[in-house]
C-alpha cells in the first residue's frame, strides 16, 4: 500500500509539473489607478468563489470545480507580504476607506483546490491545486526600463528637453539654474560632495514631485525611484541629477578625473541601472507569466489634452516592456515569460452601464498602437472595463423628457444619497477642441457598507481573472 | 440626450422616480441613447458580411412563386366540386349515404384545416426563432448595453410554453447583473438556460439515436429499416423542436427536416473530418461485431447526427466552439447498446450450440 500512495503522489507532482500549475500574476498601473484595492478584491473574489460560486464568467468557477482556497506563505521571501486583511479591513470597517497605496513591491500567494475537468487527466488524478502568486508594483518603476539603453550622458540630454517643456518649465526653473551652476570639476572630500549632491538632488526630485502633484502627469525620463523609492529612500543611489549644461554635454569626459563630481554622479547613475533597474527587471521578467495593467481613464477624461497625451506616451512606454522583439538588447539580458497581458480600465462603477463600451473603446485607442506592439509577439492582449470594487448601482430616471441612465451612490463629502450622471463619455480619441469643449465629471462615490461574509460587489473581476488564470485550471 | 454631467438629489423628483434596472425593463428601446451612436461608431463587419450574397432573382420570381399556390388551389377547387357533386349524387339516390358521406368530407376539411393552420403556425415559429437568432447573434458581435433582455425574454417565454424551466431561470436570474452588457447577458443565458436544455437534448438524441441502432440491428428486412429511420427521426425532430419552444408539426416539420438535410450535407462535410480518425478507429470494433450491428450502427449515428443539427437549427444562441455538442459522447452509447445487444445474443447462442455438442457427446 505504501508503494502504491507513494506512485500515486509522485505522478500526482509530475502531472502537476508537466501542467505547470503555477501563475504568476503582475499587477501594475501608475499611482492612483487602483491596484491595491484590484489586488485586494483579486484575493477576495478568489477565496469567496467556492462558497458563493458568484463568479459566473470564471469557468472553473460556473462549473462548481472550485473547491476552497487559502492565502499561504509565499516563496520569494525578500518579498514584503500583501496586506489583504489589512486592506480588507479598511474596505469594511464603520467609516471606511480604500487601502493604502502601493509605495512597495508587495506579493500574495494563494492556493485554490479544484476539481480536475479535462476528461483524460480527471483518470490520472481527480483534484489539484493551482498556485496564484499577485505581485503588485509601483507601475513608474517599469518607466526605468528605457533607462538601460542609455548612459549619464544621453539621459541628461534627454532630461534637458524633458525640463524645459511648457508646464514644467515653472516648477523645474530654479533647480536647473542651481543644476548648471553646479561645479563638476571640483575635487572634493568625499562626504562633503556627498552631503552637496544630496542636498541638489533632493531639491531636484522634490521639484519633479511638486510638479507632478499639480498636474498628475506620468514623466519619462525620470527615474521611476525618484517618486517612489520603496526600499531605496535616503540611498546614495538615488543622490544624482542630471548634467543640464549643454557645453558640458558636448565634451569629451575621459578628461575629468576620477573623483571629480561628475564622475561621482556618473558611478551613482551606472550603479542603480546595474543594480536597481536591472535586478528589478530580472525578476520580473523571467518569472511572471502573466501582467495586468490598471489605468484610470476617469481621471484622464476630467483633466484633458495634455494629461491624455503625457499618459498615452507614458503608457505606450510602459508597454514597451513587452513588445521585448522589437529591441533585442532586452531579449538578450533578460528571457520574459508573459504570454498573457490584460489593459484594464478601472473605476468604471463611476460611469453608466451602457457607457462602459465607449470607455473601453477609448482606452482601447490611446493604448492601439502599444497593443498592437504587444500582439506582435505572440502574447494574448485583452482590454476590458472594470471595477475591483463597485461603490454604485445603475438606475434608470427621467431627465429632460426621456430616460436617462445614471449610477447611484452615496456622495464623498455628504454622505448623502445621490444618482450622478457624468456625461457622455467619448468613445474614440478627440482632437484639442473637442477636448476642450468636453464636459465630463465622475465624481467619486464613498464605498458603501461591506459585509465581510460576502464577496466584494465588482464589475467584470470574474472575466479578468478568468483571462488572467482560467486557463491553469484545466 | 442631454451630454451634460447631472447630479440627482434625494429631494429631487428624478432621484425618487429611479428605478432599478433590473426590476423594470426601461430599455426597451434605447433609440437616441449614447448607446446608439456608440455601437454606430463601430465598424460592422460582421452585419455588412451578412450582407454579402446573391440578389433574389425578383425579376422572374413572382411567375414562378404564383405555380405551386395556383397549381395547390386549382387542385382543392377541383376536388371541392367532385366532391360537391359526389355527396349531391349520393342524396339524390339516398339521402342517409349522402349525409354521411357529406360529414365525413366535412370532418376531412376541418381536420386538414386545422393541420394546415397548426403547420402555418409552426413554421411561422420556426421563422421567429431564425430571426431570434440572428438577433442574438448579432448582439453577441455589438458592444451594446440593453437590447437583449427583451429578446431573451421572449425567448424563455416560448421555451416555457413546452417546457419546465423554471430552476434554470432562476439560476439565470441570479447570476445576471445590472452592469452586464448584451454579449455578458447572451453569454450567461446560454450558460444557465441553454445550457439545461441542451443536456435534456442530448439525452432525447441519444436516446433516439441508440434505439433506431438497435432496431436497425435487429430487423431482417431493409424496406422496414427505412421506415424505421423515418419514424424514429422524425419523432425526434418533434421533441427536440418542442423542447427549444419551437415545435414542429407534421406540416412544419417537412421544412424542418429539408433544413436539417441540407446542414447535414453542408456540415457534414467539415464534421467528417474531424470525426474520421475516431471513426477509423471504431472500424475494426464495427467490422467484428457483424455486418448487421455496423448498419445498425451506421443509421444510429445518422439519426444522432440530424438531431445534433436540429440542435443546432432550433437553439436560440449559437453555440460557441467550447459548449458545442459533440457526436463523440452519443456514438459511445449507440456502440454500447449495440454492442450489448449482439453479445448476449452471440453469447446466448454460443450457449446453445455448446449445450447441443455437448449433448452430442
Amino acid at each position: 500500500m505504501d508503494l502504491i500512495d507513494k506512485v500515486k503522489t509522485k505522478s500526482n507532482e509530475l502531472i502537476d509539473r508537466g501542467l505547470n500549475r503555477n501563475v504568476r500574476i503582475a499587477v501594475t498601473g501608475l499611482s492612483g489607478a487602483g491596484k491595491t484595492a484590484f489586488t485586494t478584491s483579486m484575493i477576495n473574489q478568489l477565496l469567496q468563489a467556492p462558497i458563493e460560486e458568484h463568479l459566473t464568467f470564471f469557468s472553473v468557477n460556473a462549473q462548481s470545480r472550485m473547491q476552497a482556497c487559502k492565502l499561504t506563505q509565499h516563496q520569494e521571501l525578500h518579498i514584503p507580504s500583501f496586506d489583504y486583511s489589512g486592506a480588507l479591513t479598511h474596505l469594511i470597517s464603520d467609516s471606511p476607506q480604500w487601502p493604502e497605496s502601493t509605495r512597495n513591491v508587495s506579493q500574495a500567494q494563494i492556493k485554490c483546490r479544484f476539481r480536475v475537468g479535462h476528461r483524460w487527466i480527471k483518470k490520472l488524478q481527480s483534484d489539484s491545486a493551482v498556485t496564484v502568486e499577485i505581485v503588485d508594483y509601483p507601475g513608474e518603476w517599469l518607466l526605468d526600463l528605457p533607462l538601460l539603453a542609455m548612459d549619464y550622458k544621453s539621459w541628461s540630454k534627454a532630461c534637458i528637453k524633458y525640463l524645459n517643456s511648457e508646464r514644467r518649465k515653472q516648477y523645474t526653473e530654479g533647480i536647473q539654474n542651481k543644476i548648471r551652476a553646479f561645479d563638476y570639476k571640483s575635487l572634493q572630500d568625499e562626504t562633503a560632495l556627498a552631503k552637496e549632491l544630496k542636498g541638489v538632488a533632493n531639491e531636484y526630485r522634490a521639484s519633479l514631485s511638486s510638479y507632478r502633484n499639480d498636474y498628475n502627469d506620468y514623466g519619462l525620463a525620470l527615474p521611476g525611484r525618484f517618486i517612489l523609492p520603496g526600499a531605496l529612500a535616503d540611498a546614495p543611489t538615488l543622490d544624482f541629477f542630471p548634467v543640464l549644461n549643454e557645453d558640458l554635454l558636448s565634451l569629451d569626459w575621459e578628461q575629468f578625473e576620477q573623483n571629480s563630481s561628475l564622475k561621482v554622479l556618473e558611478k551613482r547613475f551606472n550603479y542603480y541601472k546595474e543594480k536597481v533597474i536591472k535586478p528589478f527587471f530580472e525578476e520580473y521578467f523571467t518569472k511572471v507569466d502573466r501582467q495586468i495593467v490598471l489605468i484610470d481613464t476617469c481621471s484622464v477624461l476630467e483633466s484633458g489634452y495634455e494629461s491624455y497625451q503625457d499618459l498615452k506616451d507614458t503608457v505606450e512606454r510602459l508597454l514597451e516592456g513587452f513588445s521585448y522583439g522589437r529591441s533585442n538588447w532586452l531579449k538578450r539580458l533578460f528571457s520574459p515569460s508573459i504570454d498573457k497581458l490584460m489593459i484594464a480600465t478601472t473605476k468604471v462603477d463611476l460611469v453608466p452601464p451602457d457607457q462602459h463600451s465607449a470607455m473601453e473603446s477609448f482606452m482601447q485607442k490611446m493604448v492601439a498602437q502599444a497593443k498592437n506592439n504587444v500582439g506582435y509577439e505572440g502574447v494574448e492582449v485583452e482590454t476590458m472595463a472594470i471595477s475591483a470594487v463597485a461603490t454604485s448601482e445603475p438606475v434608470a430616471t427621467e431627465h429632460e423628457g426621456e430616460k436617462l441612465l445614471c449610477v447611484k451612490g452615496i456622495e464623498e463629502h455628504s454622505g448623502e444619497s445621490v444618482i450622478h450622471y457624468p456625461g457622455r463619455v467619448p468613445s474614440k480619441g478627440l482632437s484639442r477642441q473637442e477636448w476642450n469643449d468636453l464636459d465630463i465629471d465622475f465624481a467619486p462615490f464613498a464605498i458603501p457598507e461591506l459585509s465581510e461574509d460576502e464577496a466584494l460587489p465588482h464589475i467584470r473581476m470574474d472575466k479578468v481573472i478568468e483571462f488572467l488564470i482560467g486557463d491553469k485550471f484545466i | 440626450m442631454s451630454d451634460k454631467p447631472v447630479k440627482f438629489y434625494t429631494k429631487d423628483k428624478a432621484h425618487k422616480d429611479a428605478e432599478k434596472l433590473l426590476e423594470d425593463n426601461v430599455l426597451g428601446d434605447s433609440s437616441g441613447s449614447p448607446l446608439t451612436e456608440s455601437s454606430q461608431n463601430k465598424p460592422l463587419l460582421p452585419e455588412s458580411a451578412v450582407k454579402v450574397g446573391f440578389k433574389g432573382n425578383k425579376a422572374k420570381s413572382w411567375l414562378r412563386k404564383l405555380f405551386w399556390p395556383s397549381l395547390s388551389t386549382f387542385i382543392v377547387f377541383a376536388a371541392g366540386y367532385e366532391a360537391y357533386g359526389f355527396v349531391t349524387e349520393l342524396i339524390e339516390t339516398n339521402w342517409l349515404l349522402g349525409a354521411v358521406a357529406g360529414l365525413i368530407a366535412s370532418a376531412v376539411v376541418i381536420s386538414g384545416g386545422f393541420a394546415l393552420f397548426k403547420g402555418w403556425r409552426a413554421r411561422r415559429q420556426f421563422k421567429k426563432r431564425e430571426q431570434q437568432q440572428a438577433t442574438l447573434r448579432r448582439l453577441l458581435s455589438d458592444n451594446s448595453y440593453g437590447k437583449a433582455s427583451q429578446v431573451l425574454e421572449e425567448v424563455t417565454h416560448d421555451i416555457e410554453e413546452y417546457v419546465n424551466v423554471t430552476s434554470l431561470e432562476n439560476d439565470f436570474e441570479k447570476k445576471k447583473q445590472q452592469v452586464h452588457n448584451d454579449h455578458e447577458l447572451i453569454q450567461i443565458y446560454s450558460g444557465t438556460v441553454l445550457k439545461g436544455l441542451d443536456k435534456m437534448a442530448i439525452d432525447i438524441v441519444t436516446k433516439h439515436a441508440s434505439e433506431a441502432a438497435a432496431m436497425v440491428a435487429l430487423s431482417p428486412l431493409a424496406a422496414a429499416d427505412m421506415a424505421l429511420v423515418a419514424w424514429r427521426s422524425s419523432k425526434m425532430i418533434e421533441q427536440l423542436s418542442r423542447l427549444y419552444g419551437c415545435p414542429q408539426t407534421a406540416l412544419g416539420r417537412f421544412e424542418m427536416t429539408k433544413r436539417v438535410f441540407k446542414n447535414m450535407m453542408l456540415a457534414g462535410a467539415s464534421e467528417l473530418v474531424a470525426d474520421a480518425g475516431v471513426e477509423l478507429l471504431g472500424k475494426s470494433l464495427t467490422a467484428t461485431i457483424s455486418a448487421k450491428a455496423a448498419q445498425g450502427i451506421g443509421v444510429g449515428v445518422l439519426i444522432a447526427r440530424m438531431g445534433l443539427q436540429t440542435m443546432h437549427l432550433c437553439r436560440p444562441v449559437p453555440f460557441g466552439q467550447e459548449n458545442k455538442p459533440r457526436l463523440g459522447q452519443i456514438r459511445k452509447s449507440i456502440y454500447q447498446k449495440v454492442a450489448g445487444l449482439v453479445k448476449t445474443a452471440s453469447t446466448g447462442k454460443s450457449d446453445k450450440s455448446n449445450d447441443t455438442i455437448e449433448k452430442k457427446k
